[in-house]
Order: C-alpha cells, then structure tokens, then sequence
C-alpha cells in the first residue's frame, strides 16, 4: 500500500505543485480584498474533490488498475491506499489553510477573526470529507470519466445551494438561530458525521472493488 | 514433479464467449507458450490465474498455494508483464523502482539498475519519452526485479522488433536456468515460442485444442501436400485440419509416424506451431460449413 500511495504522490506532483500555487495566489486575493478569506476554506473542498478524480483518471488512462491488483497489494491495497492518499492531501491542505491563515490574521493582513477563519477550515473539511465518501465509490465502480458528469452536478448542487443558503440568510437578515445545545455540537456532529461517511464508503468502496472484473 | 502454476477444469462464462474446462501445468523450470487465435481465452485464463476477473469453476494453484486463498503470498512470487506499459507516462525509471520496491517484499534494487543498464533504459527520462521496446523491457525489468518464481507475460513481445525480441527471450532462458523458476507466455509470435518454449498450450475457442511439450508436438504432427484425389482416400481420422484451394490440398496430420506407415506413397513434412494453429481453425472452419 505504502508503494501505491507514494505513486500517486509522484504522478500528482505537477497538479499537487498547482494546487499550492493556488493556495498563494488566492491568499493575495483574499488579502487584498477581492475575495473573503473563507474562499481560502472553500478550496480545500474543491481540491478535496478534485485531487481523488484526477488520481483515478491518470490510473485509467494508465490501464494501472489491472497491474496494481496483479501485485502483492491486491485490490484491497488499491482502494485503501486510494483513500488514504485522498485523506493525507486532505489534512495537508488544511494544514496549509490554517497556517496561511494564521500567519495572515496575526499579521494584520486578514481583518476576520482567526477562530471563524479555522472555524471555516474544520467545517470544509467536514464538508470534502463527506463530498469524497460519496465520490470515491462512484470512481471505484463507474472510473474517472462516466464519475466526472455525476461529480460535476454534484459540485454545482452543494456549492450553488451553499451560495443561495448564504443568499437567502442575507435577505432574511441572517439565518435562524440554533437552539445553544446545537450550536455547540456542531463541530462534534459535524466531524462525527464525516468520519462517519468516509469509513462507511471505504467499506462500500472496498465490496465494489473486490467484484470487479479488471 | 514439482509444478510452478496447475490449473485444473478453469471454466469462466463471458457473455457468448466461454472458457471451458482448460486445465494446464508448467513444471519448474520450464517455459510454457499459450497459444491461440484472437478472442480464444489466453487472456482471460491469465486474467483468473491473477484474479483479475472471477472465475466460474476449477482450481489455480501456484506454487503449491492456491491463488484465492493465499493471494498476497502468490502475487509476491509472481512477475506480471502484460500486454501494455501500465507505468504512468509522467513517471521516471527511478519512479517506478521506488514504487515497486515498496510493493513487493523481494523487490531487488540492485537487479533492477543492473536491468536499466543492460536494456540502456534513461534513468531519468519520463516513460512518454520512451519507444514501444523500451517501455516492455521496463516492465519485464520490473517484473524480474520483483525476484518472482514464477513469469507471467500475456502478449509481451507483440509489436517488438526482433533484435529486441531476441534480447529478451535471451533474459526468459536465463530466469528458467533456476529449476524452480517457470514462465507462462501468452503470444500470437510461435515462432518465438518454437525457440524457447518448452510446453505449449493452444487454446480454439475457450477449449484446450492441442497440449503438449513442443518438441514433441513439432514431432507428431505434420503437414500433406497432396492432390484432390489423394486427400479424398485418406481416412479423416488421421486428419486434424485441412485446406483446399484449386492448386492442391493441404492437411494437418495428428500423427506423422502411423501415417507414413499407412500411406508410405504420401508425402508428410514437419510441421510448424503457425500452422497447427492454422489448420486446427481451418478444419474447424469446414466442419461448420
């Protein structure tokens, strides 16, 4: 497994290198005003998803599937280091996120307050976490390609109907207040909920990988 | 005996198409040479013997473990090379020994440097960069640096020049100079399987058609060259394939010896692996018009 994950650390290097020149550039943004700095939060997700469907379309397009699973890592390996691959990147780039972050706030570069800024950061993370267990078995079973239209719609639902909440709270004059108890067990929930998801999927993961035929 | 790979009534149903009742074994030490026609089932049997698709019934048994059960210790005594490079085309030589050497335990780095130099493939040159010939010697170098027991090639050498091809059949006799190494060797080129082959395995449609050591086989059977009328007084069952055209007739002969004796008049050459294959699907051929 060890072996298929550093594979994919050398095949994404290019793209992860992207990735972090991203992180920079819309750090400038984000201090120069023309985005909010939660844009910065909002990118884990994105690269969150984004990461897993290229990493499976370069092993499609590589015909790599069917070498990995005739070596000692088996399809087992496949999936699992899929997913861990997929959760290193993940904690990296919130990694990243939190310490941009926070050296941009304790500089006096960013006017929002540290705590929602990382606030922000967990709460994507959450959000990838949940986003990538739904993703990862439709790459499994369908590949990158037949995923790709499936995934698009969903990164339109989830962001667009993110968007249009914050709208609407807007109009409303803010969104209802949650009773206290809520308010407090979110975070908790919210990490309960995508850890949660990201097992059940490896399981899900893991049973559809083992039908295949490669 | 000790055998490096058994297979014993492997049935596999795809769609139309079935693998039926196919059972074969590669002694230690040998090369065993799969053949047969496109779409005849030498992929697929490779496919089941690595468990990339399920079979449906019969038993694979590697090394004396069987390869279901016990499927981490078998694939670690396995080199695959299959029909295509599967290294991702951004990926480096070096890459690929750094990925590998954390995939198998009996990865040798050493013996795969020594293989880049001896096949001249660039270190440090992207896999995009490579020639045809050059992506097949990495993955036979992978694939003989995991320091398997047992070789498994479906289609390798097909597009390979014959310099090449013959650079690598070379390195095949050199991994059987062990007695407990063997090699499977799926390729439509016989003639590269005349040369280093030891058993051979000819799969017709999903069956085993003709099975044997090689030698032996290029001995029992032969070819006729006769008249029409020749043909017509042979009895058929000496006959395993034949073709007619308006000059003369040509047939495949199951045994050489009985038929001289039969028919001293009629003249039987020996016979190549190509035109068993040919022969066998043309007599089939005949038998359904």
């Amino acid at each position: 497994m060890r072996g298929l994950i550093c594979k994919d650390f050398f095949v994404m290097k290019k793209q992860l290198g992207y990735y972090l020149a991203f992180f920079v550039v819309y750090g400038v943004l984000a201090v120069t005003g023309v985005f909010p700095a939660s844009i910065l939060s909002a990118l884990v997700a994105v690269i969150a998803m984004m990461v897993p469907m290229s990493s499976i379309a370069y092993d499609d397009q590589a015909h790599w599937g069917r070498y990995a699973a005739a070596t000692p890592a088996g399809r087992s390996g496949v999936v699992a280091a899929k997913y861990l691959f997929t959760l290193l990147v993940l904690a990296a780039c919130a990694v990243l996120v939190a310490v941009l972050a926070a050296i941009l706030s304790l500089t006096g570069l960013l006017t929002e307050p540290l705590a929602d800024l990382l606030a922000a950061v967990g709460a994507c993370m959450g959000v990838a976490m949940v986003m990538d267990a739904i993703l990862l078995p439709l790459l499994f079973r369908f590949g990158a390609e037949k995923s790709r239209t499936i995934s698009m719609i969903f990164f339109i639902v989830i962001f667009g109907g993110c968007m249009l909440l914050g709208k609407l709270a807007q109009q409303q004059g803010g969104l209802p207040r949650p009773p206290a108890w809520l308010a407090n067990a979110l975070p908790a929930l919210l990490a309960i909920l995508a850890v949660g998801t990201f097992v059940l999927s490896y399981w899900i993961a893991q049973g559809i990988y083992e039908k295949k035929e490669l | 005996m000790n055998y490096a790979l058994e297979i014993e009534h492997l049935s596999k149903q795809y769609g139309s198409f079935r693998l039926d009742d196919v059972s074969l074994a590669v002694p230690g030490g040998t090369i065993m040479g799969l053949i047969g026609e496109n779409g005849a089932g030498k992929s697929t049997t490779i496919k089941c013997i690595l468990n990339l698709i399920r079979r449906d019934s019969g038993t694979i048994r590697v090394l004396g473990m069987d390869n279901l059960r016990e499927e981490r210790a078998v694939k670690e005594q396995i080199g695959v090379v299959l029909d295509e490079c599967t290294f991702h085309e951004t990926l480096r030589a070096c890459e690929v020994g750094k990925i590998l050497s954390r995939i198998y335990r009996r990865w040798d780095s050493a013996c795969f440097e020594d293989y880049l130099r001896k096949f001249g493939l660039p270190r440090d040159k992207t896999i995009k960069e490579y020639s045809k010939g050059m992506k097949m010697k990495l993955s036979i170098a992978s694939a003989l640096s995991a320091r398997p027991r047992l070789l498994i090639l479906d289609e390798a050498t097909g597009g390979l020049d014959p310099v090449v091809r013959d650079e690598i059949l070379d390195e095949f006799l050199a991994f059987i100079q062990e007695e407990t190494h063997a090699i499977l060797i799926s390729s439509h080129i016989t003639s590269d399987l005349e040369k280093v082959a030891d058993y051979v395995t000819y799969l017709h449609k999903g069956k085993v058609a003709v099975q044997g050591a090689k030698d032996e086989l290029l001995d029992t059977y032969g070819r006729l060259v006769c008249a029409r009328s020749d043909l017509a007084a042979v009895d058929p069952a000496l006959l395993a394939g034949k073709r007619v055209s308006q000059f003369g007739c040509e047939a495949l002969i199951k045994d050489r010896r009985a038929f001289c004796r039969r028919y001293p008049q009629l003249t039987v050459d020996p016979v190549t692996l190509e035109e068993i294959m040919l022969f066998t699907v043309k007599g089939d051929a005949s038998c359904a018009d």
